[in-house]
């Protein structure tokens, strides 16, 4: 860092990068930027960062995205050198890949972008596919119509899941932070010793939420009707002369919840984190009923949701644990509860993977519970990139509120949006 | 004053800093920003702005936030009694308008925190602690005082700060802080010490506690951090006080026994002590193997 000019010059165009990341800077940070450069000078790359990072990153999360972006802009010589030429190098690899499919005649009918996807895979998976190909090659001599369409479909298949491995490879940037790494990572793929640290964050989050309701509860305008007993005792401190009148707060009315839970083994930790989350919501937890179901449904008291082994031990109890899921035999059973479960002032809230037998059940029973409920959302935990590929998804987001909740930091977000119907 | 002055000048409050630190010292101070620090209960947040005081040689005006603090808490109140006084003493001898001139002086303002930090003739350094517990309307109030150093008063107009004071805001992140209040600070996240900076704090605050016994409680209390099932982390001053403990009960080393008898000086909750038994039992000591094994058994 000898050329100081050309680090100031360069200033503006990495506030623009920042700006560019989502990054709130104004032309004040950069001159302040500039005015601390011009004192601590340029010979500590680390003392820059440091500085800069002060000036433009305004939370943990901003200072991640600093990081990320500073280290890309101000790049070492060296760092320029060994990147271009790693991406030289990976560039030519993925071509010569492209070239070995387009020769083998397996290219054909495949977009640029899955004969992109087949030249990142690995040499192992290429490999499989390309025998799989030859395997079936004289078949497809003999009947090309049934066999081509069959082999075209294998290919389809194997480059899609390469193309959603690419996609969640880019997303997963931010698990460089072991700390907020958890909060962007998919809930499913928590390991047994990161769950503690997860249920740790998520108190932590849900304190926040808590913290927000009650703020936005005391900005609440008040009743209109005066506080007698109130306004007389702040008026004994000035001689019981009133200056400030105190007015009576606004009841306020409780979310009644009414959540529905799949606890199929896939869905079971999602299930769980989900409805730790909403309990731990003050705004809702005592008005809120939670229903639990694979092939039928059981109402779980709220006692067994205190935590994660009396849930477990709960689920395995009440027999739902280890069936099939199906979702419409559950919300028929839900809709016909007497007294209603049901009615115009509950919101329904469905934790699901939308993967559930008889579909077109499921969909009917979902309208009649929509007309029952005054609002029906389901929080999804699969992610959203990955919502086209699914036709079920596809279907039920038509009929109701569908939210993506496959990290804990959309679980959040779902979360202080329910609070806010 | 440059970085290196700084430095010396921390060294000479006898605290113990990295790099990162100073730097962001240094920003603040150079570009007279206010400094707003975030980061876990008992990470160190709060004696940032008490060795800034003592570093730079400056009284520390304190307020301490909480959900409805206002503006009579914080900046300023009449004192209406003395105000009541004195219309009952002078009503007879001054004119209304005189009277109504005189009860809005000096003479009847009660100086909070605030205004005391801005109208000091000699600069202080204004810690604002734990500003994510008061109102966003409290928050929005400050804005005014952090970007233009000044403050509006409506009987008496605004005032200006006579010296810029060094303004310190802490936040547990117990609720987010507004866009606008962000933007005005320069930003530190503090992360509890590692091993060697922990070792290095209890040295310096510590120097007559045994040395081998300053690493093992480092060492535990590092463990107690990085075991997960632990609700609260041990806090930099708890293990001060851990350290402070043992050395007085004449305990010379960590054993388990120790560590039992000593635990609540840095567990604060009943989940966390039964965390602590059962790790125990499984390792039997929290010295995290420090200790080479010797005492068990």
């Amino acid at each position: 860092m000898a050329e100081p000019q050309v680090y100031l010059e360069k200033l503006s165009a990495f506030s623009r990068m920042l700006q560019l990341q989502g990054l709130a800077v104004s032309p004040k940070e950069t001159a302040d930027a500039t005015q601390i450069l011009i004192a601590i000078g340029f010979e500590d790359r680390q003392q820059v960062k440091t500085a800069l990072r002060t000036i433009y990153a305004k939370s943990r999360d901003q200072q991640l995205i600093f990081d990320r972006v500073f280290d890309g802009f101000f790049l070492s010589e060296e760092q320029m050198r060994q990147q271009a030429q790693q991406q030289a190098q990976q560039d030519r690899q993925i071509q010569e890949n492209i070239e070995q499919l387009r020769k083998s005649g397996h290219a054909d009918g495949l977009t640029e972008e899955q004969q992109y996807a087949f030249g990142t895979m690995s040499e192992e998976e290429r490999q499989r596919l390309q025998e799989f190909a030859e395997k079936y090659k004289e078949n497809a001599k003999r009947n090309p119509n049934l066999y081509s369409n069959f082999i075209h479909s294998v290919f389809a298949k194997a480059l899609l899941e390469q193309q959603m491995r690419l996609e969640d490879a880019a997303v997963g940037c931010e698990g460089a932070d072991p700390e907020l790494g958890i909060l962007y990572r998919d809930i499913s793929q928590f390991s047994d010793v990161e769950i503690p640290k997860a249920i740790s964050i998520i108190q932590t989050i849900s304190n926040q939420i808590n913290g927000e309701l009650t703020a936005k509860r005391n900005r609440k305008t008040h009743s209109g009707k005066l506080d007698f007993r109130r306004t007389i005792r702040k008026g004994l401190e000035t001689g019981g002369r009133f200056y400030h009148l105190h007015y009576k707060r606004k009841p306020s009315r409780r979310k009644r919840l009414v959540l529905l839970c799949d606890v199929s083994g896939s869905m079971m930790q999602f299930s769980e984190f989900a409805l730790r989350f909403i309990q731990n919501l003050n705004q809702v937890s005592d008005s809120s009923r939670v229903f639990l179901f694979s092939e039928e449904i059981y109402e779980a008291d709220p006692f067994s949701l205190q935590n994660m082994d009396l849930f477990r031990n709960y689920v395995k109890e009440c027999g739902v644990y280890g069936k099939g899921t199906d979702l419409g035999a559950a919300l028929e059973q839900l809709c016909s509860f007497n007294p209603k479960a049901l009615n115009q002032y509950t919101t329904l809230i469905i934790l699901s993977d939308t993967k559930t037998i008889n579909q077109p059940r499921a969909m009917e029973a979902l309208l009649e519970a929509k007309r029952q409920a005054g609002r029906v959302i389901w929080l999804n935990p699969i992610p959203q990139r990955h919502w086209p590929h699914i036709r079920s998804v596809q279907a039920f987001a038509t009929l109701c509120t569908m939210i993506c909740c496959s990290t804990l930091q959309e679980l959040a977000a779902a979360c202080r949006r329910l609070t806010s119907v | 004053m440059d970085i290196q002055e700084l430095k010396q000048k921390m060294d000479q409050a006898n605290y113990i800093y990295d790099e990162t630190l100073a730097t962001v010292l240094y920003v603040a101070l150079q570009l007279g920003r206010p400094l707003l620090i975030e980061g876990a209960a008992g990470v160190g947040k709060t004696e940032i702005a008490k060795v800034m005081a003592s570093a730079l040689d400056r009284d520390l005006v304190r307020l301490q936030c909480y959900e409805g603090l206002d503006e009579s808490k914080a900046l300023y109140e009449w004192n209406y009694q003395k105000q009541l006084l004195s219309i009952q003493i002078n009503m007879g001898s001054q004119s209304s308008d005189e009277l109504t001139r005189s009860l809005f002086s000096d003479e009847y303002l009660l100086e909070r925190p605030l205004l005391q930090s801005i109208r000091s003739e000699k600069p202080v350094v204004l810690l604002i602690d734990e500003i994510d517990k008061a109102d966003e309307e409290f928050e929005a109030f400050l804005l005014e005082m952090l970007s233009e150093m000044q403050v509006s008063i409506p009987e008496v107009g605004t005032i200006r700060a006579k010296s810029v004071p060094f303004v310190v805001l802490t936040s547990n992140r117990a609720r987010p802080l507004s866009e606008a209040l962000r933007r005005r600070c320069a930003y530190l996240y503090i992360q509890y010490p590692d091993m060697e900076k922990e070792l290095s704090i209890l040295r310096a605050k510590l120097p007559h506690v045994d040395d081998r016994l300053c690493a093992q409680v480092a060492l535990a209390v590092q463990k107690l951090r990085s075991n997960e099932a632990i609700l609260k982390k041990p806090s930099i001053a708890e293990t001060l006080d851990w350290a402070a403990a043992l050395d007085a009960l004449g305990i010379r080393e960590l054993t388990p026994d120790a560590l039992r008898q000593t635990a609540g000086f840095i567990l604060k909750n009943n989940e966390d002590f039964k965390v602590l038994e059962e790790s125990n039992h499984t390792h039997e000591c929290s010295c995290g193997g420090h200790c080479g094994g010797h005492h068990h058994g």
